[in-house]
């Protein structure tokens, strides 16, 4: 059988053709399937790292709050120090009284959040807020 | 109303892919796999080989999927990233570095008349089969391939014509085929 004989503008076309033709793999599907067991042990591991992560920056973050000793109610203390228990005081009253309007939607009304100390107040705002923030993170990072 | 995964096109795949889908970017693997790891395959790695580096070569597509605009075809963005990849693993192989240098002489085989691609590849050099499957396989521009494979200009040119030279020898087109387009993978 005679070959046909092809200049190289004809030559170049026809190998790209060839190159194109996708061979059939018979373990296409197991190859696809280890891949996406890939993709899903690397979201694993980002997950785990995130969490570790904030977990360590959350107990870092509490250490450090911790360890300021702020005496919210002393009045002669430095200004600095004053201006940040201020804030701190006006942020536990506003979450104390967006909770207790959430309370009283659920029927809660009788909870009083009143009875809760200052400081438990605030701690148990900043654990909700921690816990937000890195579902937040989490929720991100799985989107991504 | 929401369409089938089967029936979304690359673009849209790949677009809710950059989102984060892993259903849709699985599709797009089960399309394309294929071509990818027989590009690979062509380009003279072993099929376990071409598999690991066609692995690599996704997770690459899918962690920069925001990047595929859709200007080529899928297949083709991520045949480039594969190519790449595998030649920085060659790079590594000390063997590859000897026989770029020492210019291997090809095999030579007296096959006339065969149709079968990867066959006829098998009479190429190592380089002129890596540089013939860049320029037509994974559509890399001569310089491109220059500068993937840290080899001068002239000498990519040779070799691809070198190969191309040689395929021509042993490859005639089949009559069905010839003349016509092929499947764009």
């Amino acid at each position: 059988m005679g070959r046909l004989a092809m200049s190289a503008d004809e030559f170049d076309p026809f190998v790209e053709r060839m190159f194109a033709r996708t061979p059939a793999l018979p373990d296409a599907e197991a190859f696809s399937a280890r891949l996406e067991a890939r993709l899903d042990s690397g979201t694993r591991v980002r997950t785990l790292a995130l969490s570790v992560a904030g977990l360590v920056g959350g107990a870092v973050a509490v250490r450090e709050i911790l360890s300021l000793r702020l005496d919210l109610a002393a009045p002669d203390g430095p200004v600095a120090g004053r201006a940040v228990g201020e804030g701190i005081q006006t942020l536990t009253l506003g979450a104390q009284s967006a909770i207790q309007s959430g309370a009283d939607h659920l029927g809660l009304a009788n909870w009083s959040l009143g009875s809760m100390g200052g400081m438990q107040l605030f701690w148990l705002s900043a654990a909700t807020m921690i816990a937000l923030a890195t579902a937040a993170v989490m929720k991100l990072s799985q989107e991504s | 109303m929401t369409k089938a995964l089967v029936d979304l096109h690359d673009v849209e795949l790949a677009a809710l892919a950059a989102a984060g889908g892993r259903r849709e970017f699985g599709e797009l693997v089960r399309r394309h796999s294929s071509a990818v790891r027989g590009l690979l395959r062509r380009m003279g790695a072993q099929p376990s080989e071409a598999d690991d580096v066609a692995q690599d070569a996704f997770l690459t597509a899918f962690q920069r999927c925001s990047e595929f605009r859709g200007e080529g075809t899928f297949a083709a963005w991520v045949k480039r990233i594969a190519a790449r990849l595998y030649l920085k693993r060659k790079s590594k192989d000390s063997r590859y570095v000897a026989e770029i240098e020492s210019q291997e002489a090809a095999p030579s085989i007296d096959t006339p008349g065969l149709v079968d691609l990867d066959e006829a590849l098998k009479v190429l050099s190592e380089t002129e089969r890596l540089c013939v499957s860049l320029c037509h396989g994974a559509g890399l521009s001569h310089p491109e391939i220059a500068a993937a494979m840290n080899l001068p200009l002239g000498t990519v040119k040779s070799h691809v014509k070198r190969g191309l030279d040689k395929l021509r020898a042993r490859l005639r087109p089949e009559p069905q085929q010839y003349g016509k387009a092929g499947h764009v993978g």
